[in-house]
């Protein structure tokens, strides 16, 4: 997308906020056709369950609804929109019981006393062309993200893969920006060594796992 | 020359473009003399990418959106009702 088109989106966007606030049903229904698929796979792609993602959408269109007044624009609409999808998937999270979560420290590289690699380390790179993207590799890779720590999962779908910018994570989640990019880098070095498992199995004669 | 840890901590800040330039050039020359820490490079921007490809590729499920559709209707009935 270009800059254009960005600035563009932003302002149409403004606008239907400021025509539902002024009491524009339409603009509404624009608003929750523009936010609920972003919304949607935020929800399941942290909680993985599609009743829940489901129940988070409407619970959160609702709150959209309800509270458009509250909103006053001193962050984007869509970060105000992220939060709240955030909080509702955290308020059903922390009603169900939770996996213990493993050590993210036992996953970051090893390292000899000098500071250099201990371990052999394979480029899989190569081999994750999409002829080799499977069904399979797939599944690895949704629960390779399942794995993630909670603090640090978030920080990854919002900014690797929703794609926000360092500043507007540190925004949504009222987190300092060296935070956010602590926790980012965390998340990529957990995720690297448990798809490095599999891709260096892939990628080996033996074949797939 | 830095270190390969030192090298790891700062691939975020790298990718990112943020490093000092001195910093950077360092970073530039252990790659060219550490063939390890650049298939851990290679491995770590394949990690973001491939994952952003699949978990982008989440659609809401037909029944899902008909849900939502329903639910949507039938809230603004109640709000133009009142």
């Amino acid at each position: 997308m270009t800059f254009t088109q960005q600035k563009e989106d932003k302002e149409i966007e403004e606008a239907l906020v400021k025509d539902f606030q002024a009491g524009n049903l339409d603009a509404y229904d624009k608003i929750a056709e523009l936010y609920q698929q972003k919304i949607y796979a935020l929800s399941f792609n942290l909680m993985r369950n599609q009743m829940d993602a489901q129940d988070v959408t409407q619970e959160v269109l609702l709150i959209l609804f309800r509270k458009i007044h509250t909103f006053q624009g001193k962050s984007a609409f869509s970060s105000w929109v992220y939060r709240i999808t955030l909080n509702a998937c955290y308020m059903r999270m922390r009603s169900k019981k939770k996996e213990p979560n493993i050590s993210i420290d036992e996953l970051l590289p090893s390292f000899s006393g000098a500071g250099f690699q201990q371990e052999k380390i394979r480029d899989w790179s190569k081999s994750t062309e999409s002829s080799l993207f499977t069904n399979e590799t797939r599944e690895v890779i949704k629960k390779a993200v399942d794995l993630l720590p909670e603090k640090e999962k978030v920080v990854f779908l919002l900014r690797d893969v929703e794609e926000l910018s360092t500043e507007k994570v540190s925004g949504i989640l009222d987190l300092t920006v060296p935070a956010v990019k602590s926790r980012l880098h965390r998340a990529r070095l957990f995720l690297r060594k448990k798809l490095s498992g599999y891709f260096e199995e892939y990628g080996s004669p033996k074949g797939k796992i | 020359m830095i270190c390969c840890k030192e090298c790891i901590d700062l691939l975020h800040d790298y990718l990112e473009g943020s490093l000092a330039q001195e910093t950077r050039d360092a970073l530039d020359e252990h790659f060219r003399e550490c063939p390890p820490c650049i298939a851990f490079l290679n491995t770590y921007k394949s990690t973001s990418r491939l994952c952003r490809e699949t978990l982008h590729q989440i659609e809401i499920p037909d029944e899902v959106r008909h849900t939502l559709q329903n639910f949507l209707k039938e809230h603004k009935i109640q709000q133009e009702g009142m």
